[in-house]
């Protein structure tokens, strides 16, 4: 497999750990985030610092960075889930809009030039670049996968499907609301968190624009096009969103065009996704999948 | 002091704009409840349209009033076919379609009219003024003149007329609203058709103020002015021309004037944040 | 004083300059069936929701078990002991009727963060589960997508998540509206059982016939406030009562 194949299956499945984290969030809670990309970004920015300015390794920071997010979440999520939908949406908006200003004006984050030098990561003294690097990250796509279907199939699980279905009635059988999509938002933040960490030390060089809006956008896509609130949508959605451009770089002007145009169908004729419900493919296969449903 | 009151206009200026196309905003969500942010590629397409038409016809009426028709067509047709048929999902459905057609807009400007900055060389058929030292441009002039005009039509349309209340009917109860003869469907749509007209005239005062039309013209109004109709209160009217007006002003005479180093763009949400802290239903909500 | 299980005290709910509620107070004994009746726009819902926490009041106090429970949120109720039914029935549409009810019997592990990390689907939970729709006579449904049911056995669903709760007092809301008279007769017997287990039963029901048939007592609101109180037949020859139903003038035909 060429280099190159590789450096992408690497942000693929970056991109999965990230969608994994968001569909913790709108797919088992039921609530809406378009701030995502903001999370992936604190966590790329804290490993980029805690290794590069504090010279710790990437594997001493790992455990700070995803509680530097976790905690980061909880903050934002606090007074923002208290909020009704639309409220919300908008509220996720600006929170993108916010980080990355932070991240691009306050010059401890490196400002317009972003951070570079970021080292890369090492285990048992092998530099892990490449096919190593990729079985890192899928590692820890496994890892996330093996969490969230633990999610579901804990009390906290059921508490947010109960949650997102109909919130009143779960209150009234003893689901807090507030706790329990607070719960489902720091895991998947915190999930956004080591992604970026891994997309930080694959790179080697952040700037603040890697983390805008688009970016939450492209991470709705995929979780919406895999199927929201499944098991393996994310990965899936990831997966065709990663090759997609690959598949269309000849048609470079229309790329763009392209993707919003598959969004746009996608979302207009099979909102459930295509791991999700009624879906074509279900349909075609009817297999028992994984899903959040009983 | 000059400067002061030259930069006050302006960011009066910039806050009619943007109340123009936040109303459109607030139109939209108060008879479908969806987060419109479609709505910015509306408003990039008036100044396309309007650039097309004057520089086939050399008339500035004929160009406004192409482009919003144009646009009010092209509003109808979003919501007949991206919104209605997506009602009846959970609501980031409909906003995630909305978020994807106003990608695909910005793409087709890009395809079709290039991803240059095209110039808008209208000719104002009057010349600035000037008032005690303190130059007011022509452009600034038809600002005014023009959102003040759309603004006190769209108030008589809305509180005056029949089809007015309609509107407010609808928003308020869609079935009631049925129930008492108003046909919800042409009322939504009529509702768009107006809201991506007065779009429309911004892009191209918009086009013709910056003397800049460019496919991704309407980036930032997209976001912006959600966080502006959170502002004024989903829904709003009132609401949403008083949160662009304090916008307008505010952004310029923070960033412009007392050079505050603060993102411009995001001084529009970081004030929505504040405003939702001290009043969660927006300045003027009572949702 | 305080061996009434529910004790409404000068209960107000204002919205801007609407009161839906105005000082109402009413008391509920323990293993007592309440029915609170009115005319359309009485304040009946409005008093459901304060007592299950939708609403916090805005003066007086409410008093459940002795503790002052005014503003609790409802999922703060609920781990007290209140159960509620939905006028609008409410299930959790993507799940099947006997996860329906498992949610409900969660409730103890929702409180704190760390027990509700357990895992919860076990035998000993679905034969609980089971056992409770049997109880309500859905036990066939179990597997059913529990969105499609008819609304007969939606609200059979609705009274078994409550009772999942282990409440000692159970809200009905308007649970007869809309049933033909085999379900009435059966949903009146359930509620009659689950009196005989000594749970409280609250409701709120426009059927006349229901409510004055199941009641033990009943609390009569018009217009936020309380118009009187008492047995069946109290309440039934009451004039004002008469008035408020059927206008000014009735009373004087009533029969």
């Amino acid at each position: 497999m060429s280099d190159y194949s590789i450096t992408i299956l690497n942000f693929i499945a970056i991109q999965a750990i990230v969608a994994c984290g968001l569909n913790v969030i709108v797919g088992y809670a039921g609530q809406i985030s378009l701030g995502h990309a903001a999370f992936f970004g604190i966590g790329a920015y804290s490993s980029a610092l805690l290794t590069t300015k504090a010279g710790l390794t990437f594997w001493a920071a790992l455990p700070l960075v995803v509680l530097i997010t976790a905690a980061i979440g909880l903050v934002l999520g606090m007074p923002s889930l208290r909020l009704r939908e639309d409220f919300l949406a908008v509220t996720t908006i600006g929170i993108n809009f916010i980080v990355e200003s932070v991240f691009l004006y306050v010059p401890f984050f490196g400002g317009a030039l972003g951070l570079g030098g970021i080292p890369s990561i090492v285990f048992f003294g092998t530099r892990l670049r490449g096919a190593n690097f990729l079985y890192l990250c899928l590692f820890f796509l496994a890892l996330v996968l093996l969490i969230s279907r633990r999610f579901t199939k804990s009390w906290a699980g059921l508490a947010c499907f109960a949650l997102r279905e109909e919130e009143t009635a779960a209150s009234s059988m003893g689901v807090s609301p507030v706790r329990f999509k607070l719960m489902a938002f720091v895991i998947g933040t915190a999930m956004a968190g080591l992604g970026g960490a891994l997309y930080a030390h694959q790179m080697r060089f952040i700037s603040a624009t890697d983390f805008g809006f688009p970016l939450s956008v492209m991470m709705m896509s995929m979780v919406v096009l895999g199927g929201i609130g499944t098991l393996w949508g994310p990965v899936l959605g990831a997966l065709i969103l990663g090759v997609l451009p690959e598949v269309f770089r000849p048609l470079v002007d229309y790329r763009m065009l392209l993707n919003a145009a598959i969004l746009l169908l996608m979302i207009r004729f099979q909102p459930d996704g295509l791991l999700g419900e009624g879906s074509l493919l279900r349909r075609i296969f009817p297999k028992r999948g994984e899903t959040s449903h009983g | 002091m000059q400067l002061f009151i030259e930069q006050l206009l302006n960011g009066a200026a910039m806050g009619a704009i943007y109340a123009l196309i936040t109303l459109g905003l607030a139109l939209v969500y108060g008879v479908l409840r969806i987060l419109h942010v479609a709505h910015a590629g509306v408003y990039a397409a008036g100044a396309y349209a309007g650039l097309y038409v004057y520089s086939h016809t050399g008339s500035l009426l004929l160009a406004v009033l192409g482009a919003m028709l144009f646009c009010a067509l092209l509003g109808v047709l979003i919501e007949r076919l991206i919104y209605t048929p997506l009602l009846k999902f959970p609501p980031f459905v409909p906003l995630i379609g909305s978020i994807a057609v106003f990608l695909a807009l910005e793409e087709i400007f890009r395809l079709v009219g290039g991803p240059y900055i095209l110039s808008f060389p209208a000719e104002l058929p009057f010349s600035g003024i000037t008032v005690s030292g303190v130059v007011i441009s022509p452009a600034i002039i038809s600002i005014y003149a023009v959102s003040a005009s759309v603004l006190l039509l769209l108030w008589f349309i809305v509180t005056k007329t029949e089809f007015g209340l309609a509107m407010r009917a609808t928003s308020q109860d869609r079935e009631v609203a049925g129930a008492m003869g108003i046909d919800g469907a042409f009322t939504v749509s009529m509702t768009f058709a107006l809201g991506s007209a007065v779009a429309a005239v911004a892009g191209i005062l918009v086009g013709i103020y910056f003397n800049q039309v460019y496919p991704t013209m309407g980036a930032v109004p997209a976001y912006k002015c959600l966080a502006l109709i959170v502002v004024g209160g989903l829904g709003s009217l009132p609401g949403a021309v008083l949160a662009s007006l304090l916008l307008g002003v505010g952004e310029t005479l923070l960033i412009g004037y007392a050079n505050i180093p603060l993102p411009r763009d995001s001084l529009a949400f970081i004030a929505m944040i504040a405003v939702l802290l001290w009043r969660p239903g927006g300045l003027m909500g009572n949702r | 004083m305080d061996d009434m299980l529910l004790r409404l005290d000068n209960v107000s709910k204002h919205f801007g300059g609407l009161k839906a509620v105005d000082e109402v107070s009413f008391s509920l004994g323990r293993g007592e069936i309440l029915g609170l009746i009115g005319p359309n726009g009485a304040g009946k819902t409005t008093c459901f929701n304060l007592v299950s926490g939708v609403y916090a009041p805005t003066s007086g106090k409410i008093f459940f078990e002795g503790a002052s429970t005014g503003g609790f949120p409802p999922h703060r109720m609920a781990a007290l002991g209140v159960g509620r039914t939905f006028q609008v029935v409410k299930p959790f549409a993507t799940l099947s009727v006997l996860r329906n009810v498992m949610v409900a019997l969660g409730q103890r592990r929702y409180g704190a963060v760390l027990s509700s990390f357990a895992r919860w689907e076990t035998p000993a939970l679905r034969k609980e589960a089971t056992a409770l729709l049997e109880e309500v006579g859905i036990a066939d449904l179990a597997e059913a997508p529990s969105g499609k049911l008819p609304l007969g056995n939606q609200r059979r669903l609705e009274l078994a998540r409550a009772l999942a709760l282990k409440p000692k007092l159970l809200l009905l809301d308007e649970t007869f509206s809309g049933l033909r008279h085999e379900e009435v007769a059966l949903l009146s017997r359930l509620v009659l059982d689950v009196r005989s287990k000594g749970i409280a039963v609250l409701l709120i029901e426009h059927n006349m016939k229901v409510a004055m048939g199941l009641s033990d007592r009943l609390v009569v609101l018009d217009h936020g406030r309380l118009l009187a109180e008492g047995s069946a037949e109290d309440v039934r020859s009451n004039p004002r009562v008469v008035e408020a139903y059927l206008g000014k003038g009735a009373s004087s035909h009533a029969s």
